[in-house]
Order: structure tokens, then C-alpha cells, then sequence
């Protein structure tokens, strides 16, 4: 058992002071950014992100997961007591979560949410430290080809598991990989698609990109709508929790089922927010009480929490041994491995033994440190919300503009935030994902190497990506989730399925 | 604005794009050399594909035409408005006189116009906050922000 040992050493590393120290400020954080409308996960990462350039890299990501992990917990707590999801991917927990809260027990649908979520959390963490040295170990084995697969296999499931309408997926997609390829080409040394603009000679940063997709895009999404925070006041008491804990055993169907949705999701990149949904699609179609959601069914609101955090932390899984991540958040992290001076992938795993494992254990610590904390500062963080928008509002902005001039201390970068806000709240109006493009970007430059150096290999055939089984299975898989809705389509034009009225559709 | 409107120039935008990025990388070449693939040839048919989905995406959008279907309802467009042109006017403000003052202006110009507060509280939100991100940025983690003249002045007197 070499990975219980060397998660025992990770332990050694995540139980410093310092860094227990870190989680609580990274969760604290987290959960301000998914309370806040219009800061997310992705951008709140995003915004720390420059903060971290001169940490030791292991405090750097102990720091900006465990913002993750406080930020998918602030999430819901909006969504329950407020009726308004903090993330996307706790949209689903408001089906159930906002009429149990309102009918008079938000203590109950608030420990209910948390305890499922961590529940979910664990279930991936202990799925990374059983899978990811292995995984690891086999993504050594990988050549240009293997990986060039891999990443097509990352855009495919994206096109087939995402949701979204396929071609705007693929529009979004496609952006973002030519967006990675503005500037020096690091194969040639030329630079491309400047347009004879300098400003674009350095390229286009994700990290500018996301904030302005998510955080400003999302903002302009919010005001639109006119924000009122009309929420339910909620205290948690230790025998609501102590109440809660002993109910979880009745939705241990739930409970499986939807960590097992969310580790599924979290690995293929469908991500987090896909996750959530088609665990509350699945429960309510599936549970013997499926008719009483959406009037603040317990089970309603277990089946999203705890797919929406096992996914968001078996994210993590692909991000570390393959350098492919899972969902938007782990695309950022990936850039910061990279900003870091560290090489994302399975040779992190042999030379920096003490990240990876010291970031699996404080996953750990850092979801626990993230219950007691996010239960016993609820009334604060609600509190926040009802400060008037008028004044909140022009804060987020604040911050997320000095958040994308700290990326690179560059002027021409707030300009470029605010195109891709305008591009974020068109694109999220028109149903277009966002989350393939920031991923496309941080991939696309790998993509295109291996793509490349594939090339180089077979002299530019294209047979090299079917030339051993390896590198065939994973194509054939991508190449399927490619065509998965016209497939999907065409088997249900074969097989009428009866479709159960509103199920989730995205 | 209809939605159909909407989706179309959307669509339209990102053809242009897809077009842009085709053209840009045919200055590099596409095709193939001694060392693999010329630096264009990536690039290129990336473009080649948003240019293909967003034509897929405009015939898509005439087709499932529906002339009722809003995008933005006037009430809404107010509300970007009142939202958008301030967060416009900081950004302009940031990058002639740096953040800290722009900040300052912008949370007491909203907070007052706005939200209509007493003066004595905008400014000391503004100032606060600004005074806020000074303290955790410049001091505690050392990242320096954009300045400008009132900086430059209050350092050398």
C-alpha cells in the first residue's frame, strides 16, 4: 500500500500550522465568493491566483482549493436560503432547497445540503488517493499521440456530455483554442495571429478571460435581472446537525448514486454543474418519493450536493496525473501548476511527491475544516448578501478588475476584461458554455504540441492516432462522445423513451 | 432586441472570428515542411471549425425563428445601463489615474447617485475600500497596482 504511506506523508505536509492556517483563510474566501453573485469558483481562484506567484507551490494550491471547496459550499448556501444558486452547479440545489428552508426548517436543509456535500467530497477524495498513482503510473506509458488523444477526448465529452447545444459548444470551444495560439508560437518562435497588434504578442491571458467571462458576464447577468436579496434568516444549532447526521443513512441510495454521478462527471470533464443535474434528473425520476420534488424533498436536495462536490473534487484526478482538468476551477489551477514552474501531469507524481500528496491530504482536512466553517458562519455570510447591491456591487467589480491587472500587471488587460464580459453575458443569454472555452485555452497550447510532435512522428499521418490499441481506445471513446447527441437522437427516434415531465434540461 | 437578433449577430461575430483566424494563420503557412507541420496549420483549421459551427449556428437561428422571443426587455436594458456605463467610467478613471483614486470615485459616485447615501458615507466607503486593497495588496502581499498622479505627487512632497 505505497499510496497509504505516501498519503500519511501528506498529512505531514497539510497539518502544519501554516497550512491549516491557509485552509481556513482559502475557505472563508471560497465561501465569500460563492455567496457573492457574479464570483465564482473559476474567478475566485482566478482572482487569488496572482497573490500565490511567490508561495511555495504547496501552499499555493492547499490555499486556492480550499477556496474551491469553500466556494462550492457558498454556493449553496445561497441557493437554499435565498432561492438564488452562488455557482451554477448548485442551481439544482434550489429545486428542493429553497421550499424546505421556506417552510420553516432552513437549519435542517442547510446541515442536510452540507453534510451530503462533504459526503460527496470524501467519496472523491478517497477515489483520487486509490486511482490517481496509478493513473499516474499508466499516463507515463503516454506519447504525443496518447495525449493528443486525451485531449480530444476532454473537448469530445464536452460536446457529447455537456449539455449544451453541440455546435455552440464547439463555437465556444474552437474560440478558445485559437485564442491559446495568439502570440509566440513556442515551436517555431513566430508569432501568430497578432494582427500587427503588440498588445496581442504576449498572447491572451484565461486568467483575464475568465474573469471577464465569469465574473463580469455573470454580474451583468445578475443586474439585469434586478437583484433583491428577499432571504431566509437561518442559525444552526448543534442538535440540528446532530439530527441531520442521524437521518443521512435514510438517502444512502441517494448518497451512492450521486457520488457516483459526480466522480463520473468529474473525470470526464463534464463537470460539476452537469453533475448536479443529472443527479436530481435521476433521483426524482428513480425515488420512490420522485413526486414530492420540488416541494422541498430531503432527497432532492442530497442527490445534487453530493454529485456537484464529488465532481468537483475528482476533478482534481485527471488535473493531476494526466494535466487534464475536469472542470472550469481545475483548468485555472492547472495554469497556476504551470505559473508555479511546475509540470502538470504524471511526472509530478515522481518528482513532486510532496505536492501531489500533500494536496490529497489537505483535501481531506481542508473539506472537513470547510463543514465546521461554513455551519458555523451561515448567519454572517447572509448577513453579506443583504448589504445593499449598490454597494456590494461595484466591489465585485473593483476586485475583479485589480484581479485582472495583477495577472500581469498590464494595462490593455482590463480592456480585454471587458470584451470578454460583454462576450460572457452574450454567451450566457445564448445558452453558449463558457466552460470549453477557458478550458480550450489552457489546453490549447498542449493540445497543439502533441498534436504536432504526433505529426512529426508519423510524418503527417493521421493513422498514428488508431496505431496501437491504446491510442485507438481513446480515440474511438472521443470520437463517440463527439457524435453522442447525434446518436442519442437518432436511438431515440428508434426507441421512444418516455420522457418524465420537466427533468433537467440545461 | 429579439432574441433571433441576438443569436444572429452572435453567430455573425463568431464567423468573423473563425474567418479572422483562417486568414491570419495562411500568412504562416498551413501545409507541411521538413519539421512537421507549419505553424499556420493548427490555427487554421481551428478557424475552419468556429467558422463552420457559427455557420451552422446562423441557419440554425433562421430556422428556429420565433419573432416573439425577447432578448432584452427595455427594463433590463436600463438596469445594464445604470450598471455597465459606471463600471466603463472606472475602467477609463483606472487607467489615467490608477486604481486607488478611480476605486474611491467609483464606489462613493455609485453609492451616491445610485443608492442615494448621505455624502459623509460614500466617501468613507470609497476611501475605506480603497484604502482596504492599498493594505492587503501593496503592503501584505506586495503586488503593485496601477497608479497615477495623486501617487506620483503625494510621494515626492
Amino acid at each position: 500500500m505505497a499510496n497509504v504511506e505516501s498519503l500519511l506523508h501528506g498529512f505531514a505536509v497539510a497539518l502544519s500550522g501554516y497550512h491549516v492556517l491557509l485552509m481556513v483563510v482559502g475557505v472563508l474566501l471560497g465561501i465569500l465568493v460563492g455567496v457573492l453573485p457574479g464570483l465564482g469558483a473559476p474567478n475566485g481562484v482566478t482572482l487569488l491566483l496572482p497573490l500565490t506567484f511567490g508561495m511555495n507551490p504547496v501552499s499555493a494550491i492547499i490555499l486556492l482549493t480550499s477556496m474551491y471547496w469553500g466556494a462550492l459550499f457558498g454556493g449553496s448556501t445561497t441557493s437554499i436560503l435565498f432561492n438564488i444558486p452562488g455557482e451554477p452547479s448548485s442551481v439544482a440545489t434550489t429545486f428542493d432547497g429553497y421550499p424546505l428552508a421556506r417552510s420553516g426548517k432552513p437549519a435542517q436543509a442547510l446541515t442536510l445540503a452540507f453534510l451530503s456535500a462533504a459526503f460527496g467530497a470524501l467519496v472523491g477524495v478517497m477515489l483520487i488517493t486509490l486511482l490517481s498513482s496509478w493513473a499516474a503510473d499508466f499516463a507515463l506509458k503516454f506519447g504525443p499521440p496518447e495525449y493528443f488523444a486525451v485531449y480530444f477526448l476532454a473537448f469530445a465529452s464536452f460536446v457529447g456530455l455537456g449539455g449544451a447545444a453541440p455546435l455552440k459548444t464547439l463555437v465556444s470551444m474552437g474560440l478558445g483554442l485559437a485564442l491559446a495560439t495568439v502570440g509566440m508560437d513556442t515551436i517555431s518562435g513566430s508569432l501568430r495571429l497578432t494582427f500587427g497588434f503588440d498588445v496581442l504578442v504576449s498572447g491572451v491571458s484565461f486568467l483575464v478571460a475568465v474573469i471577464g467571462l465569469f465574473g463580469l458576464g455573470e454580474l451583468l447577468i445578475s443586474m439585469e435581472e434586478g437583484l433583491r436579496f428577499a432571504g431566509l434568516k437561518a442559525r444552526i444549532s448543534p442538535r440540528a446537525v446532530l439530527e441531520t447526521i442521524r437521518a443521512m443513512p435514510r438517502y444512502w441510495i441517494a448518497l451512492v448514486r450521486g457520488s457516483a454521478i459526480g466522480c463520473w462527471m468529474g473525470i470526464t470533464p463534464g463537470g460539476p454543474t452537469a453533475a448536479s443535474f443529472m443527479s436530481y434528473g435521476l433521483a426524482k425520476r428513480f425515488s420512490k418519493r420522485g413526486r414530492s420534488f420540488g416541494t422541498g424533498e430531503p432527497e432532492g436536495i442530497v442527490s445534487p450536493e453530493t454529485a456537484d462536490h464529488a465532481a468537483g473534487t475528482s476533478a482534481m484526478l485527471p488535473m493531476l496525473a494526466l494535466g487534464v482538468p475536469g472542470s472550469a476551477t481545475s483548468a485555472v489551477m492547472l495554469g497556476g501548476l504551470m505559473i508555479w514552474g511546475l509540470n502538470p501531469g504524471p511526472t509530478l507524481f515522481v518528482d513532486r511527491p510532496d505536492f501531489v500528496w500533500g494536496l490529497i491530504a489537505s483535501m481531506y482536512v481542508a473539506n472537513i475544516v470547510a463543514v465546521v466553517l461554513v455551519l458555523s458562519t451561515v448567519p454572517i455570510f447572509a448577513a453579506i448578501l443583504r448589504v445593499p447591491f449598490a454597494i456590494i456591487g461595484p466591489m465585485i467589480v473593483v476586485v475583479c478588475f485589480i484581479g485582472a491587472y495583477t495577472v500581469a500587471g498590464s494595462k490593455p488587460d482590463l480592456l480585454f476584461a471587458v470584451l470578454f464580459g460583454i462576450a460572457g453575458y452574450m454567451f450566457k443569454k445564448l445558452d453558449y458554455p463558457i466552460a470549453p472555452l477557458v478550458l480550450a485555452m489552457v489546453l490549447g497550447d498542449k493540445a497543439e504540441d502533441a498534436f504536432r510532435q504526433s505529426m512529426i512522428v508519423s510524418q503527417g499521418s493521421l493513422a498514428i492516432f488508431w496505431s496501437n490499441p491504446l491510442v485507438t481506445t481513446l480515440t474511438v471513446i472521443a470520437l463517440l462522445l463527439l457524435c453522442w447527441p447525434t446518436i442519442a437522437r437518432a436511438m431515440r427516434a428508434f426507441v421512444p423513451v418516455r420522457r418524465p415531465a420537466d427533468t433537467f434540461e440545461e | 432586441m429579439t432574441r433571433f437578433a441576438a443569436e444572429l449577430v452572435t453567430a455573425l461575430v463568431t464567423l468573423a472570428l473563425g474567418a479572422a483566424v483562417v486568414t491570419g494563420s495562411l500568412e504562416y503557412g498551413i501545409g507541411w515542411t521538413e519539421g512537421g507541420p507549419q505553424p499556420g496549420a493548427f490555427p487554421f483549421y481551428v478557424g475552419v471549425l468556429v467558422a463552420a459551427a457559427s455557420a451552422g449556428n446562423v441557419l440554425l437561428a433562421l430556422r428556429k425563428r420565433r419573432p416573439s422571443a425577447g432578448f432584452v426587455a427595455p427594463e433590463q436594458a436600463r438596469r445594464i445601463a445604470a450598471f455597465g456605463l459606471p463600471l466603463l467610467g472606472f475602467v477609463a478613471l483606472a487607467l489615467l489615474l490608477g486604481f486607488y483614486v478611480a476605486t474611491a470615485a467609483y464606489l462613493a459616485g455609485v453609492m451616491r447617485f445610485q443608492g442615494r447615501y448621505r455624502i459623509a458615507s460614500c466617501i468613507a466607503v470609497g476611501v475605506g475600500t480603497s484604502a482596504f486593497f492599498f493594505v492587503v495588496l501593496e503592503v501584505w502581499f506586495k503586488v503593485p497596482l496601477l497608479k497615477g498622479p495623486l501617487e506620483a505627487f503625494v510621494r515626492l512632497h
